[in-house]
């Protein structure tokens, strides 16, 4: 969190940057705050419901938001033809933007990885940021300034849907076990006696899917209008004498 | 001679860790040095009746534990980890197997406290209450620490040994589970133990 204000006070962009990119970064710094402060933050070490919640946050939903707020910062403030604006190009490709958040996807849910890095405070910081990076791999593609996007309207909404995808797996692992996953919220104490590690384990699976696909729709739904609305206007401008 | 001393001493190391390496690989559990007897102790049960350790769970694959109810993660989280495996035994399978848990709390775990929080796991598991003397040594003929109660008021913890205790059909004990035996684990040891060291 220290590092997100750190960041926006030293791009000295905030002050300047329209309302509506103010209330953007704002609404992402908050919803990274509710991810990591208590209780989400806490219960995130007892409970793979939590920690899927986390998840939905941290990758998600933060993200989004966080670059919708920087995209006139990072529209100035990137020299053209630098290796930072290469850099960023690059990442607006749909392929290296999909491996690049479902690998952090696949690796961060693989049992033995969060078993040994939510042993350590350290651990569980790196696992946070592996996520936070991981949902700027996903939204880059559409909320970065428009000289970077490389994909119009209509692929950038299959881009989203097909990123949905891979979650899928994870998800069905968490949901469809014989017995829990990981020995982090297998052994932690008990929360609440009613839930016990399996409900924990699918209410987890299920979160990731029910609630993390339709994030990402609101995301198609937003530009799907964007995109009728920009395609009304230039008919209606096409057909004025 | 040195040669000779030096084989001897491999031997015997060899011999010792026969158990180990017997067990290695096929249990997940902790294999004990050597096979201890079944302890024999006298406790009641949550309903109010008499229990004979030895005699009750003679030639039965038995899982003893020491915990209590106030526990905040070790006995909850043992006893939801078996639990979760005895509800999914066949009904012959689990006839075969008792799970005794023993209060080492029993000013506070008295039979409306300790029946319903272990029926909550499994309705089959059995509950001991008794004196605190009583349940000393109870842990003492199983060969585990004493638990200590630590000072505070109501809401005082209680130190105990954190293994649950495995005695097969032979009336004896090969092997112990520590705290962190998982669920998994447990699916794939249970029908292992009910088929090994049956003492016939």
């Amino acid at each position: 969190m220290l590092l997100v204000a750190l960041g926006a006070w030293r791009w000295g962009q905030l002050g300047r940057a329209p309302a509506a990119r103010q209330r953007y970064f704002l609404l992402g710094a908050a919803l990274l705050w509710i991810a990591l402060d208590w209780p989400l933050g806490a219960l995130g070490g007892y409970l793979a419901a939590a920690h899927a919640g986390q998840y939905l946050l941290l990758a998600l939903s933060a993200p989004a938001f966080l670059l919708l707020g920087l995209r006139d910062a990072l529209d100035t403030r990137v020299t053209a033809n630098g290796a930072a604006d290469r850099v960023l190009r690059f990442l607006a490709h749909p392929a290296p933007a999909f491996l690049g958040y479902n690998l952090i996807l696949l690796v961060t849910h693989f049992p033995d990885v969060v078993d040994a890095l939510m042993a350590s405070q350290a651990g569980s910081f790196v696992l946070d940021m592996a996520w936070l990076a991981g949902g700027l791999f996903l939204w880059w593609p559409v909320c970065a300034p428009i000289r970077y996007q490389r994909l119009k309207a209509p692929l950038q909404m299959g881009y989203l849907f097909v990123q949905t995808i891979p979650a899928t797996l994870p998800s069905a692992f968490l949901v469809f076990a014989d017995y829990p996953l990981f020995r982090l919220y297998e052994l932690s104490p008990r929360v609440h006696p009613a839930l016990t590690p399996m409900y924990d384990h699918q209410i987890a699976g299920l979160l990731m899917k029910i609630v993390g696909d339709p994030i990402v729709w609101v995301g198609i739904a937003v530009i799907f209008f964007r995109w009728a609305g920009a395609e009304r206007r230039a008919d209606l401008a096409s057909s004025r004498p | 001679m040195r040669w000779l001393i030096l084989t001897m001493l491999i031997g015997l190391a060899a011999c010792r860790s026969v158990p180990k390496a017997e067990l290695s690989g096929l249990l997940s559990g902790a294999p004990l040095p050597r096979a201890v007897a079944r302890p024999s102790f006298v406790l009641t049960t949550t309903s109010g009746d008499t229990f004979d350790f030895g005699f009750r769970t003679r030639g039965r694959l038995t899982l003893l534990f020491f915990g209590y109810t106030n526990c905040p993660d070790v006995c909850p989280a043992t006893m939801q980890n078996i639990a979760a495996v005895t509800n999914r035994l066949t009904s012959l399978e689990r006839q075969r197997l008792d799970v005794v848990f023993v209060t080492t709390d029993p000013d506070r775990d008295g039979p409306n406290q300790l029946g319903p929080w272990l029926a909550r796991f499994d309705k089959a598991f059995i509950g001991l209450i008794g004196p605190i003397e009583a349940v000393d040594a109870a842990q003492r003929a199983a060969g585990v620490a004493t638990a200590i109660r630590a000072a505070g008021g109501r809401d005082y913890a209680v130190a105990h040994a954190a293994q649950v205790l495995v005695y097969s059909p032979d009336d004896s004990g090969h092997v112990a589970y520590p705290f962190g035996t998982r669920q998994a684990e447990w699916a794939a040891d249970l029908p292992k133990l009910m088929e090994r060291w049956t003492g016939r």
